[in-house]
């Protein structure tokens, strides 16, 4: 019955997974600052299976310039550069769907697996890809 | 209706710990009894079809997708499914097979997120951590598969973005060991435990009379007893071949009594329905194209040139989900699309659940039909504010009279001279 | 001098009740998650809890009762504290012994649930309405088992030469098990399973928690209390566990270890201290933790029918017993 259940988990660990931490820190920047420091350690994430929709890598030498990713974009994530017929992702508003990926011909685009992307300003270096 | 002295009028909602999606109930109870209910939605409504009609094809599909977060890859199946029979768009048989994987695989996480959320109604954490973890499972196998817990973004027009590689394959099938050998665990959890029987035997009762008139669909539909399932009925991508069939209450040895212990038989049998349409796939599923249209270009042009218009259908894990879209040559936007999602013909059968139940059974029968409101939610036009009862016939005149406005010749249903 | 030794006993019992009902909830808290395979708030969570929600803005709503909606936590505290001090604590009596019994332990355990049904009809919202309804016909569903269990334990004690009658000293010092025939031994066992059944039902904890309803009624008859009231209904929450759990301890297994292991002095009355709070702690995780995670919560005429029939039958088929016992007896 149930009770079963409840006593096995009792003396199991339990199924959370601990990122970062196991308690809530009083301060989440103290606690990040202090990691900085060496002082605390964060509990390392579940470790992403291949092909993880994250982040989206841009080879800048690669693209040509043909605009078809941001013709696909759901979301509005690419500005074109006209000058150096280039492109500029901006993370914050992608949904990594990857279309972009599968629409670019001479494959400059590619998923990558990073997804531990906050940050307190969309339009900082980390949450601009060009 | 007479007031008297003793009777309140609770609302519940938009926001309540009950609801996980805002909709407005209005009760009037009478100390614990419920007398009459009225339901407003429109809460989260976010103007999706809109959006929709002014985004090529290829943008539409992911908009599509983020209607919901739990039915995500049933919105995607139908709209590809429209757009595909509007441009006359063939989809490879290893497609066909690796959508119907996705869909079912979805179809197990949702009802297991069901059956959480039905035990926390009840007062019952632990189930809710139960099936929650259990469902850790099926979320991380379709990661694996798709890179994405929610929202796969999987189907494309002509077939799916993604295969699933022989490495994979034996993850899977731990998978479904993993969900066969815990299934019975979680039947008698759930089905054999003396307090939720005691909660949910008898509660919001949809006979099925009333779930026929009110053209109730998915497991609210098939926990009256109607046999009712659009794989079975329509079948549509390979589930023809597979020969699925409606699961009632019957399939488990009961009588259908329609109340919410039904729709919770029915959800869990489907999981295991679902493990074994899965499992078929696997063996049967050829090898060849995932796509009829590889390069993204040649997709798009072939959209662009396209004219006609086309209906898409899917069995959702709350019930039928349809799409529509016309097409017309030379323009990239879908010049008409609309999304009818299964809650919205669920939505009424709130109504008689609710009669003479107790405030105590609010939130279990509000999430027996899995009520999904942000796939449902439209604007509502009043006409002057007084109430009336539309069954079958009226809806169906309603929406052919639509269809008519929105394509401006007769509806397909009439022009093929035939009831659904 | 004995009124200053009095003073300090009751400080001494008021917040050493208060600080161990909040280190206990934090062990529910604890346990019930891990056995939900989670890893639950830390122990000293409830502190924390206590400490935010005194600084917390305490709103009262314009639609309220002011000066009831005020007072009800007041009163809630005041009860349930005050329960603590007619409580013996293993080797040490009760501070007020000599003042009151079983008799005043049951009324008194009473007002916190009727203080808190009074502050939800006081709190002007339809929810808090229907918590408060819901919380009154509970308290008249679980009071007759818990009077019968009760009464029945002093009865049979009386009987048998212990006094005075319904004095909890008196109950404690003489357990009744080895002291009554195989008759009634099963009704005392009876009595005791009617108690621990009572017990969440006092304490407002699935499956009848149902003035509460987080899912139903978004907290019930608690839904307007927030800042300082809270708190002091929390507290209150905590002393009361402990109060119904030594209650149930003191009935029916007030038993010391010291004897056993041959200690004596100030040693033996450590131990002894500690071994009754283990036991309360032992009836808190069978009452409460284990049946809170088991469990659905119920509907309250589920509730009402299943109290006043089938518990209230149980209970006096125990007293039965007891009373064919003694006649047994002679």
């Amino acid at each position: 019955m149930i009770l079963k259940t409840l006593f096995s988990q009792l003396l199991t660990k339990p199924a959370t997974n601990r990122f970062p931490a196991k308690y809530m820190p009083k301060s989440v920047l103290g606690f990040l600052s202090r990691v900085k420091e060496g002082k605390a350690t964060i509990v390392p994430p579940v470790p992403v299976p291949p092909r993880f929709r994250g982040k989206i890598a841009y080879s800048r030498e690669k693209c040509i310039g043909c605009q078809l990713c941001i013709r696909v974009c759901p979301a509005k994530v690419i500005e074109f550069l006209p000058e150096a017929k280039k492109i500029r992702m901006h993370v914050a508003r992608c949904t990594f769907c990857a279309q972009c990926v599968d629409a670019c011909p001479v494959d400059a685009l590619a998923e990558s697996g990073g997804f531990l992307l906050s940050d307190t300003d969309r339009s900082s270096a980390a949450l601009t890809v060009q | 209706m007479p007031e008297t002295q003793n009777v309140y009028e609770i609302p519940i909602g938009p926001i309540h710990p009950a609801l996980k999606e805002p909709v407005r109930f209005t009760f009037q109870v009478e100390g614990e009894r419920i007398r009459a209910v009225d339901v407003r939605a429109g809460f989260a409504h976010r103007g999706i079809e809109f959006m929709g009609m002014r985004r090529n094809l290829i943008q539409t599909l992911y908009l599509s997708e983020r209607i919901c977060g739990i039915c995500s890859i049933s919105h995607p199946i139908a709209i590809t499914l429209a757009v595909e029979r509007a441009a006359g768009i063939e989809v490879p048989p290893r497609a066909q097979y690796l959508r119907v994987i996705f869909s079912e695989l979805e179809r197990i996480h949702s009802h297991l997120l069901w059956a959480g959320v039905a035990a926390h109604e009840l007062g019952f954490d632990t189930l809710l951590h139960l099936t929650w973890k259990v469902r850790e499972q099926v979320l991380d196998i379709l990661e694996e598969l798709s890179g994405n817990r929610i929202d796969y973004a999987i189907p494309i027009y002509g077939g799916v973005r993604r295969d699933i590689s022989p490495e994979q394959i034996p993850k899977v099938e731990a998978m479904i060991r993993y969900y066969r050998g815990l299934l019975e665990e979680l039947v008698d959890a759930f089905l054999r435990d003396p307090s939720v029987a005691a909660r949910t035997r008898d509660v919001g009762v949809l006979t099925p009379e009333e779930a026929d008139l009110l053209c109730a669909v998915g497991p609210t539909a098939r926990a009256s007893g109607l046999s009712k399932d659009v794989r079975q009925d329509r079948p549509y991508l390979v589930y023809g071949e597979l020969g699925v069939k409606a699961i009632t209450p019957r399939d488990w040895g009961l009588e259908p009594r329609g109340d919410v212990y039904d729709k919770a038989v029915v959800r869990l049998l489907e999981v295991g329905q679902s493990l074994d349409l899965i499992e078929t796939c696997l063996y049967e599923m050829p090898e060849g194209e995932i796509t009829s249209f590889p390069k993204i270009p040649a997709l798009l042009a072939h959209l662009k040139k396209a004219e006609g218009e086309g209906l898409g259908w899917h069995e959702a894990p709350r019930g039928e989900v349809i799409h529509y879209i016309r097409l017309e040559a030379g323009v990239e936007e879908p010049v008409a699309w609309k999304v009818k999602a299964p809650t919205y013909s669920n939505l009424m059968s709130w109504v008689p659940m609710f009669a003479d139940q107790e405030i105590a059974d609010i939130p279990i029968i509000a999430a027996s039909i899995d009520p999904c409101i942000c796939c449902m939610d439209r604007v509502h036009m009043v006409r002057d504010g007084s109430p009336a009862t539309l069954l079958k016939e009226d809806l169906l005149r309603l929406s052919r009279e639509k269809t008519e406005r929105l394509t401006g010749h007769p509806s397909p249903v009439t022009r093929h001279g035939g009831g659904l | 001098m004995t009124g200053l030794h009095l003073l300090w006993q009751a400080a001494a019992v008021l917040v050493g009740g208060g600080l161990l009902g909040l280190v206990y909830k934090g062990f529910d808290r604890k346990l019930a998650a891990r056995m939900q395979a989670r890893i639950g708030p830390p122990l000293r969570q409830p502190f924390l809890d206590v400490g935010k929600l005194l600084v917390k803005e305490s709103v009262v709503p314009r639609d309220a009762v002011g000066w009831l909606f005020k007072a009800m936590p007041f009163l809630a505290v005041v009860a349930s504290f005050t329960v603590l001090l007619y409580l013996p604590w293993g080797p040490f009596p009760a501070v007020l012994g000599r003042y009151g019994d079983a008799i005043l332990v049951l009324y008194l355990l009473a007002v916190p649930a009727l203080a808190m049904a009074l502050g939800g009809f006081a709190s002007g919202s339809p929810l808090a309405t229907v918590g408060a309804q819901r919380e009154i016909v509970m308290l008249m569903s679980y009071e007759f088992p818990l009077a019968v269990a009760v009464v029945g334990v002093a009865w049979r004690l009386a009987t048998l030469g212990g006094s005075p009658a319904f004095s909890l000293a008196a109950i404690a010092a003489s357990p009744l098990w080895g002291q009554v025939g195989p008759l009634g031994v099963i009704g005392l066992a009876i009595l005791a399973a009617c108690l621990l059944i009572v017990t969440p039902a006092e304490l407002s904890k699935i499956p009848f928690d149902i003035p509460e309803a987080e899912t139903e009624i978004a907290g019930g008859l608690m839904v307007e209390y927030s800042g300082t009231y809270l708190a002091l209904f929390y507290l209150a929450d905590a002393a009361k566990t402990i109060a119904m759990a030594a209650l149930v301890v003191t009935l029916f297994v007030p038993y010391g270890i010291a004897g056993l292991l041959g200690l004596s002095g100030a040693g033996a009355q450590a131990v002894d201290l500690a071994f009754h709070l283990l036991k309360i702690f032992v009836v808190m995780f069978a009452a409460v933790t284990t049946v809170r995670v088991a469990m659905a919560r119920l509907k309250i005429d589920q509730v009402a029918r299943g109290f006043w029939l089938q518990i209230t039958a149980v209970a006096v088929a125990g007293l039965v017993l007891l009373v064919l016992d003694r006649m047994v007896a002679g």
